[in-house]
């Protein structure tokens, strides 16, 4: 731990620090640009120039590149420095086209602070500015290269941090340039992060492309709702519209950066069909009408038919809080308990992870520390992106990831991939065979084994037997911990609240005794399998009271609708797949955005205290309405701990928190699901969620269409050629759930006898996570 | 006609008459306030509304009447509807005893042009403008506001501070006159007016109507840059317009004591009684105004050190020598 | 004591306001006399052209973000040749207290303020103007300045084209 002076001030810090850093943990703040505290330092901006007056080499240094030392005396505003800085500063600026006006970047542009940090405030330079040609990096990312500073911060980003292979340096001497080879969009599924460390104006968020300036965005700390992995993010948004979503820090889960799914999947709150006015089938009503009629419908089913003619339906999409309230509500009224989630399978998945395995969940952070991670059954880039990142960072601190999925798995790194059909993978994780063996055997020796598992593949079954490997790999010197993949931003939250071994939505809405059920933020059409069993369940109902804030199919079916708010809109948390409670605050007031209502032109011409659009209330504010309960978020917490003393870390815990872990629990052993036997001439059936647009809330993101994929039905090679199939042929898939003709493609590293296909807004009615299932695909009959 | 009967009607006739005059007088005294103090800042002051802005004292009344009575919460209602009515009622009261004119021959009837001719005239006038001070009192305190009941009591304490100069400023007049009869002390004056034989005693008097008047520079009851707007702060409309019209009476009954007691009241060459008396009072008010375009406020503690350190012993010292002079001319 | 100095100070200001009486009155009698304003006089704002002819304001937010009563709001929108504009531009007058701080945060001069301060009127939705009533067909105080063309990413003028700029670079040149 080496002591060393910095401005007359005394410090001690971790070795292995760099003076810059020792400096910003005294407050004081040293010009820089290409040092970034994720990437480290390259010493290319030649910016945080100090004075090293006493030490091992004495002099003008770069305080990013010289490590901190006992006894070293640094001044960092001595004449040598500042004048050194100012220059730099000035010649940073030789080049730079002095358009900040125009720029996006403009307020909250590093160039601009340390350009007036540096001191140099008028160019003296008459010579001629350097000057490039743009590129179309496609719909995310917007280039300006004449405002480029050469850190190589982006570059750094994303090739070296997210393992981008199509956007590097390129050019020699002051022709510096920073792109791809030839216009095109940008590959990589994280490409959104450059935007967020460019210092300048360079690479800036295209689909925020003049929308606001920084200082008029509403922001606050928030968490990523696209997947269970809890990321921190700050949405900013103004007029009602949600802007723009940019990386927080949470060095626990996502570091830095988060994935584009997270970043420009915000439409979704402007969506312009949203719902945003409470609705009796027809006939649009105020909220307070919309809640009378919902409490007093509900207590006069239940009074006529008893407990079970209410059937109230939580979300994994909805916040902790909101599903407790739905709890409390159902006391309250006097009917069954609720369901939590609407997709059973996955429900049941979650509740493993949530209890059995609740004693050995690795964080994000573990999993970047690893040296040997299993993944198993997952396919990071479409379950939980930022896994990807994070399994690069195994990689490049020379671990290895060992992949076993039966899907083509591509992941931003070098990786070892054996695809295995899902009944296969679970006979693997068992130890089956010489393969199981040598994984093994290797995990044994690793010095933090980490067992990556989707539950959406394993299911109950793989989870628990991951558990039984977890064990038999964990020794007294390290444990072997799992980090599991959940489906929903909540699934961990909704499973730790849910009763052991209750029934599931369909078995009881099929009893015919239900004559209301209430979806809080749920569509079971979409949002789960077996969704034509769920229509025909739909129709024994006398009423379907749908609250929600995305325009979903079942909403229009709905006899009374109650607009809800958006996570942006409203405080809640959520318990990430790894039990971290992870807390949001509301960037927004819910209306009707300017730029939707307004169609561009200017805002209207009258006075109003209220604003359209603006009736949406919170799920738990609205529960809390019909609770009668007026207490405030804290208050509410600490009834919420008092009843479920796991969540003991609700207490105090704030949205710029990394979060807490939730307590472990005792196992709550599952029966074990008989896997079905599979039928002669079939194939195992995968169904994968697509990278962009199989969770609901990116699948209402205009901003990500570009990335939405069509529908497709995948073979292995060998599989099609068997059946005389070729790639792009149009075939029939016969599922349990209905047959679909989709085009075939062929992939040689798919496991063989399985057939993929992917959740998507193409293909909706073909849910993850269903368990295993068969399916046979043939040809189809051209009617000629 | 019966003798009591008309002299009842006379008197009936005679307080139309002044009412009448005193409130025009009261509502055009604001307007030549107004255009004074402009001139004497190089401004022309009200303008616009007819003639070289005479329908002004009009606009203002319909304004005052047309604006929102406010009734400030948790105000005491009754008290602070009522203040307003005893300011400019007292006021109004005082001018029963002020002749205003040499007796007239009317009807084979020797009219005195008085409302009432009450031999304790003095009494009467300090008695009524010592109730004045309730309208401010309670009007300050009924208003539940930090502003009016500061300013109500800094004016209960200046009146008090200041009537014992005014008071001990009539005794002189008393004593040479012999009478309290407000008449007598002007036929005394037929001669030579008081103010040239003592004139200390008017000195003292007319410093202490002013402060009594809560005139600049004695206006600490209503210091706008310190208390809004003093005992008024809270008032608004017609009831403001009572407190306000109340000031300007006062201001003319002052005026009209100065007249009877130190000028001669209705005593003059050439021209009638009534013109003479009036010709006295408004240039009375004329130097107030002047006073007010002219001089600073004082400082709390220099208003309560000159009426309690200065101006009493020297009215003490007045009456005295006054006494001393009397008794030696026998 | 200074009875003396103490004399003279109560009895002067009695002369001064007696001798003021006696002057002419320095009012401007406003609807019918018009007082001279100064060029630089602080009153209703606009948005100049610039030489070209083309909208200066280029919707940066400086003036909404210095404005202390927070009386401007606008949105920027981009326009086929990269050029940026307001949407909508948005000056609430009954608010505005002529501060001209937005005029001084303006980098392209297109904000500015002219004499004309007769703003009044019944209907406060009157004094909220838009860009439509802002936009003005000159170039206000200053008839030489075009941002884009100083400004260099290839709006007014084509890439590298603009006075103090090179010609674009050929980035897979390796010649050194």
């Amino acid at each position: 731990m080496p002591t060393l002076t910095i401005d007359n001030q005394k410090i001690t810090v971790p070795e292995g620090k760099t003076v810059l850093e020792a400096a910003e943990e005294l407050g004081i703040q040293v010009p820089h640009f290409c040092y970034h505290k994720e990437l480290g330092a390259v010493g290319a901006c030649r910016m945080c120039a100090v004075t090293v007056q006493e030490g091992s080499s004495k002099g003008l240094k770069m305080s990013c590149l010289i490590p901190a030392e006992d006894g070293m005396v640094v001044t960092t505003d001595d004449e040598q420095s500042t004048t050194f800085r100012d220059r730099v500063g000035e010649w940073l600026m030789l080049n730079h086209p002095h358009d900040c006006p125009v720029c996006d970047e403009g307020g909250e542009c590093q160039l601009q602070e340390m350009t007036i940090a540096s001191g140099h405030g008028v160019r003296r330079y008459a010579g001629q500015k350097r000057t490039y040609n743009n590129q179309d990096l496609g719909p995310f990312v917007a280039q300006e290269m004449n405002r480029c500073i050469q850190c190589y911060r982006c570059v750094r980003t994303y090739q070296d941090y997210c393992g981008g292979r199509d956007f590097g340096v390129m050019g020699s001497r002051n022709r510096v340039f920073f792109g791809r080879f030839q216009d095109g969009t940008l590959e990589s599924d994280f490409s959104g992060n450059i935007v967020d460390v460019c210092p300048t104006g360079v690479l800036t968020d295209k689909t925020y492309r003049f929308k606001s300036r920084y200082w008029d965005l509403q922001e606050a700390p928030s968490v990523c709702p696209h997947c269970s992995l809890g990321c921190a993010t700050i949405p900013g948004g103004r007029f009602h519209e949600l802007q723009r979503v940019r990386s927080g820090e949470n060095q626990l889960v996502n570091g830095f950066f988060i994935c584009d799914r997270g970043r420009f999947g915000s439409g979704y709150v402007n969506h312009p069909e949203r719902p945003r006015q409470a609705r009796n089938n027809e006939q649009l009503i105020g909220m307070d009408e919309a809640l009378r009629q919902l409490d007093v419908e509900a207590r006069g089913l239940i009074e006529q038919h008893g407990p079970e003619a209410v059937l109230l339906l939580g979300s994994e999409r909805t916040s902790l809080e909101a599903n407790w309230l739905l709890q409390q509500w159902a006391k309250k009224l006097g009917c069954r308990e609720p369901v939590l989630a609407a997709h059973g399978p996955r429900h049941q998945a979650a509740q493993v992870v949530a209890f059995d395995l609740s004693d050995r969940l690795a964080s994000l952070e573990q999993v970047r520390g690893s040296d040997l991670v299993l993944v198993a059954g997952a396919d990071p880039l479409a379950e939980a992106p930022m896994l990807a990142v994070a399994l690069r960072q195994v990689v490049r601190s020379g671990g290895q990831v060992i992949v076993y999925d039966p899907r083509p798995v591509e992941l931003p790194c070098e990786f070892d991939h054996q695809a295995l059909s899902p009944l296969a993978l679970l006979d693997f994780l068992t130890a089956g065979g010489s393969d199981g063996q040598h994984v093994r055997e290797l995990l044994q020796h690793a010095e933090s084994p980490i067992l990556v598992g989707g539950a959406d593949l394993l299911g109950v079954e793989g989870l628990q037997r991951l558990k039984k490997m977890s064990l038999e790999l964990s020794n007294d010197q390290r444990p072997c911990l799992i980090y599991p993949l959940l489906s929903n931003p909540n699934s961990f939250g909704a499973a730790l609240l849910s009763l052991p071994e209750q029934d599931d939505l369909l078995t009881r809405l099929e009893t015919g005794r239900v004559k209301m059920l209430v979806c809080l933020e749920s569509d079971p059409l979409l949002e789960a399998p077996e969704s034509d069993r769920f229509s025909v369940a739909l129709t024994k109902l006398d009423k379907l009271v749908v609250l929600d804030y995305l325009p979903t199919p079942l909403s229009v079916h709905a006899n009374l609708f109650i607009p809800t708010r958006t996570p942006v809109e409203s405080d809640g948390t959520f318990i990430n797949n790894e039990g971290r409670l992870r807390s949001y605050a509301g960037v927004l007031e819910p209306g009707l955005p300017i730029s939707v209502a307004e169609d561009g032109g200017h805002p209207p011409r009258e006075f109003s205290t209220v604003s359209p659009g603006s009736d949406p209330l919170s799920a738990s504010r609205i529960l809390q309405i019909l609770l009668k309960d007026d207490s405030s978020l804290v208050e509410l917490h600490q009834q919420m701990v008092a009843d479920f003393p796991r969540l003991a870390g609700l207490t105090g815990l704030t949205p710029s928190d990394a979060g807490v872990r939730v307590a472990d629990a005792a196992a709550r052993n599952v029966v074990n699901i008989d896997l079905p036997e599979q039928p002669v001439g079939t194939l195992q059936l995968i169904v994968s969620p697509a990278r962009y647009g199989s969770d609901l809330l990116s699948r209402y993101s205009d901003k990500l269409e570009p990335r939405f994929s069509s529908a497709w039905v995948m073979m292995n090679s060998q599989d099609a050629a068997e059946r005389g199939l070729q790639e792009g042929d149009k075939v029939i898939l016969d599922t349990e759930t209905g047959s679909f003709c989709l085009p075939m493609i062929c992939h040689p590293q798919l496991a063989a006898g399985c057939a993929l296909v992917e959740n998507s807004a193409a293909l909706a009615s073909l849910v993850p996570g269903a368990g295993i299932s068969y399916c046979e695909v043939s040809r189809e009959v051209s009617h000629e | 006609m019966s003798d009591p009967l008309l002299t009842l009607v006379l008197i009936l006739a005679k307080l139309g008459v002044i009412f009448g005059v005193i409130l025009t007088l009261a509502a055009y005294l604001v307007l030549a306030e107004r255009k004074l103090l402009a001139r004497m800042q190089l401004r022309y002051g009200p303008n616009r509304v007819g003639l070289f802005g005479l329908m002004q004292p009009l606009a203002d009344l319909i304004k005052l009447l047309t604006k929102e009575d406010f009734l400030p919460a948790r105000a005491d209602k009754w008290l602070f509807l009522l203040a307003p009515g005893i300011s400019a009622v007292t006021a109004l009261l005082t001018f029963a005893v002020i002749p205003f004119g040499p007796p007239l021959e009317l009807f084979g009837k020797t009219v005195p042009l008085v409302v009432i001719d009450l031999n304790v005239g003095v009494l009467y006038f300090l008695a009524f403008s010592s109730l004045a001070v309730y309208g401010i009192a309670l009007g300050g305190w009924a208003s539940n506001s930090k502003y009016a009941l500061l300013g109500s009591i800094r004016g209960l304490s200046q009146l008090i501070s200041y009537e014992l100069s005014m008071g001990l400023a009539i005794v002189p007049v008393v004593m040479m006159a012999r009478s309290f009869s407000l008449t007598e002390i002007v036929m005394a004056q037929e001669k030579i007016p008081y103010i040239l034989l003592n004139p200390v005693a008017f000195m003292i008097f007319l410093i202490s109507i002013l402060a009594e008047s809560k005139r600049i520079p004695f206006d600490l009851p209503e210091a706008e840059n310190e208390l809004v707007a003093g005992f008024h702060t809270e008032y608004s409309g017609m009831r403001f317009g009572l407190f306000f019209v109340g000031e300007y009476i006062n201001l003319i009954i002052l005026g009209s004591m100065v007249t009877v007691l130190f000028l001669g009241g209705w005593h003059g060459p050439w021209l009638p009684g009534v013109i003479w008396f009036s010709v006295k009072v408004l240039a009375i008010c004329g130097f107030f105004i002047w006073v007010r375009g002219s001089m600073p406020r004082l400082r709390y503690d220099q208003l309560m050190h000159f009426g309690w350190k200065v101006l009493l012993p020297i009215s003490l010292l007045n009456v005295l020598v006054t006494g001393a002079i009397l008794l030696g001319m026998g | 004591m200074h009875i003396w100095r103490d004399l003279r100070g109560t009895v002067q200001p009695f002369w001064i306001t007696l001798r003021n009486m006696l002057r002419k009155p320095v009012t401007v009698q406003y609807p019918e006399q018009k007082q001279q304003l100064s060029p630089r006089y602080r009153a209703r704002l606009i948005l100049s052209r610039d030489p070209d002819g083309n909208e200066r304001c280029v919707a940066c937010h400086l003036c909404s973000a210095a404005c202390p009563v927070d009386c401007i709001s606008m949105q920027a929108v981009e326009a086929e040749d990269g050029r940026r504009y307001a949407a909508w531009f948005r000056i609430n007058f009954t608010r505005c207290i002529f501060c001209g701080l937005c005029t001084e945060a303006c980098p392209t001069l297109a904000i500015q303020v002219t004499g004309d301060f007769e703003l009044a009127g019944r209907d406060p939705l009157k004094l909220v103007y838009e860009k439509e009533d802002l936009l003005v067909d000159h170039c206000g105080h200053n008839s030489e300045y075009n941002f884009y063309r100083q400004a260099g990413i290839g709006v007014a003028a084509p890439r590298g084209t603009n006075s103090t700029e090179s010609e674009p670079v050929d980035v897979k040149d390796l010649l050194p």
